[in-house]
């Protein structure tokens, strides 16, 4: 199979994908965030429960591709119970390294790195980055 | 609609289509390009790109301006370009036909200069389920500034216009009804004609989208019989930025201009102007000259292949895609219309559209996914996304069978 295609399509991504985490609408959210992809008619929303600075837990549900979907679940695992602060500084440095060219480590060690096959794939880079700037749109709201 | 698993065979005069267009010969991923996204744009004949060329390289000047050779020259080849439309659409007269941007500006220009003087609060605009946000767009535009109201003519499981219900919505307030003679998502052919009738016989207006089917099938806009004809010259092999309307004669006549400016006046003072005749009347400013000509040599192809040779073959090969489509593990296909053109919709149960897009790209073949500007389509079938491949006469069922065994690579995938 290609390469790139290997890599956009990794297996943790795919079962992510397939078996997404916090894919529901949380009960007890007090902010919500719906943001759609124009272009191809993807919808994400992403909904938080926050108590002071703290995001308590992160939920979203979506009619969207597998990239948006894996990147979502892995999204709401990843900011339920941190701070807004460090939440928005995950979405900008992600969101920055899925844009960046000249970048191909976002960070070894971290399972968002599998997000990376889009660099590959000029028009999927959007599909991965929409659930980090609906949640961009919520922390602001 | 019928489903045929016999390849069709290629005509003598398409054989050598395919070498006419230089991009289907480059290579995509590393892989052949198989080009099955002609609903969104086609791609340009060798003539086509040389009539641009030439124009730029030995014509270029303004029309309608000059006394200098060049300019009579490029005058000639614009309104040349006037005249191979009208006789290609069957028009009376050159003057029913007017330079766009593309079927959308067309739309926005009949819903501003015809329409919006004549409509009243609580009168009817007439449009289907199935139609483009071109034509949906304009007219809810047009109706929240003049209190009027759009009305939807609903269409059935299958993906077909149910005929009497939108007949029957034709009455004493509508105003226009606008219809997309073939839908650009699912490629159902709209029966265009009793609609027409049923229109003409109350005095209302009509407006056909053939964005869709001008490049697929013959178009006679006498016997089709209705007042307006929409179409974007880059579906139909000729270059971007460049369309058309048909406009019936009796009506451009009396119509207010669209837009203000040079080359659409007859007389200009401050205390007010007055303006040229159709088809000048809606042509302010520059035109796109060279589009123009290359819309001309496009239809200059397309009549040297013949467009019932195009029709019958392109059937053919629809009914193949659908044929073998269906008999593809885990493809559903979105509406069996009675008659259908050019496009084919579907989805696969474990990969959304954009995945299937992606992964036919890296066998070289280029699929359009999403919602194809039909959004309250997609809606109507409870979807939110389609991949759709869409044919012209240079498609063969090589390129089907290419686009089928890609698919399994989809299935490997997401299973």
């Amino acid at each position: 199979m290609d390469a790139n295609l290997q890599s956009l399509y990794r297996a943790t991504l795919i079962e992510q994908s397939r078996n997404p985490e916090n894919n529901y609408v949380l009960e007890n959210a007090n902010r919500q965030s719906e943001l759609k992809n124009s272009l191809c008619g993807d919808i994400v929303t992403v909904y938080l429960s926050v108590i002071g600075d703290r995001i308590e837990k992160a939920s979203f549900q979506a009619q969207c591709c597998s990239i948006c979907k894996a990147s979502a679940s892995m999204m709401t695992t990843r900011i339920s119970d941190s701070s807004q602060r460090d939440a928005a500084l995950l979405a900008e440095q992600l969101i920055d390294f899925l844009n960046d060219p000249q970048s191909d480590t976002f960070s070894e060690s971290d399972s968002l790195q599998s997000l990376s096959g889009v660099k590959a794939f000029a028009s999927r880079i959007r599909c991965a980055t929409l659930p980090w700037e609906a949640l961009q749109q919520a922390l602001v709201d | 609609m019928i489903e045929n698993l016999t390849p069709p065979a290629t005509p003598d005069v398409l054989k050598q289509a395919r070498v006419d267009f230089p991009i289907l010969s480059r290579t995509v991923n590393g892989k052949p390009l198989i080009y099955l996204d002609n609903a969104a744009s086609t791609q340009k004949p060798q003539s086509v790109i040389d009539a641009v060329s030439r124009y730029y390289s030995h014509e270029n000047a303004n029309i309608h301006r000059g006394v200098h050779l060049l300019s009579t020259e490029a005058t000639a080849a614009y309104e040349s370009a006037r005249q191979k439309l009208a006789r290609y659409l069957n028009a009376s007269d050159e003057s029913e036909i007017i330079f766009t941007r593309g079927a959308t500006e067309s739309i926005n220009l009949v819903a501003h200069s015809f329409l919006e003087p004549i409509i009243n609060a609580g009168e009817e605009i007439l449009i289907s389920h199935m139609e483009h946000h071109a034509n949906i767009v304009p007219w809810q535009l047009l109706a929240k500034r003049t209190g009027a109201r759009l009305r939807v003519a609903p269409i059935d499981d299958h993906g077909n216009l149910e005929l009497d219900t939108c007949l029957s919505m034709i009455g004493p307030k509508t105003k226009l009804v606008g219809i997309v003679h073939v839908s650009n998502s699912i490629g159902t052919v709209n029966p265009i004609e009793s609609i027409v009738t049923a229109a003409r016989e109350r005095g209302i207006a009509t407006l056909i989208d053939c964005a869709q089917s001008i490049q697929h099938m013959p178009l006679d806009v006498q016997s089709m019989g209705c007042d307006f004809v929409v179409f974007s010259g880059h579906k139909m092999f000729a270059p971007t930025g460049i369309g058309g309307l048909y406009g019936r004669k009796s009506l451009l006549g009396k119509m207010r201009p669209y837009q203000g400016g040079g080359d659409m006046i007859s007389r200009v003072s401050f205390d007010g102007t007055t303006f040229k005749e159709p088809p000048s009347r809606f042509e302010a400013g520059t035109p796109h000259i060279a589009g123009a000509i290359g819309l001309g040599f496009a239809l200059d192809y397309i009549e040297s292949i013949g467009r019932e040779t195009i029709h019958n073959y392109e059937s053919q090969l629809i009914e193949y895609a659908v044929g073998r489509l269906k008999n593809c593990q885990g493809v559903e296909i979105i509406g069996n219309p009675e008659h259908r053109s050019g496009a084919i919709s579907f989805t696969m149960e474990n990969a959304h559209p954009h995945d299937i897009g992606t992964i036919l790209d890296t066998e070289g073949v280029a699929i359009r996914t999403g919602h194809h500007c039909c959004e309250p389509l997609m809606t109507r079938f409870g979807i939110s996304a389609t991949a759709r491949a869409s044919i012209a006469f240079y498609n063969n069922s090589d390129d089907i069978d290419v686009l089928v065994d890609s698919l399994t690579k989809v299935r490997t995938l997401f299973g």
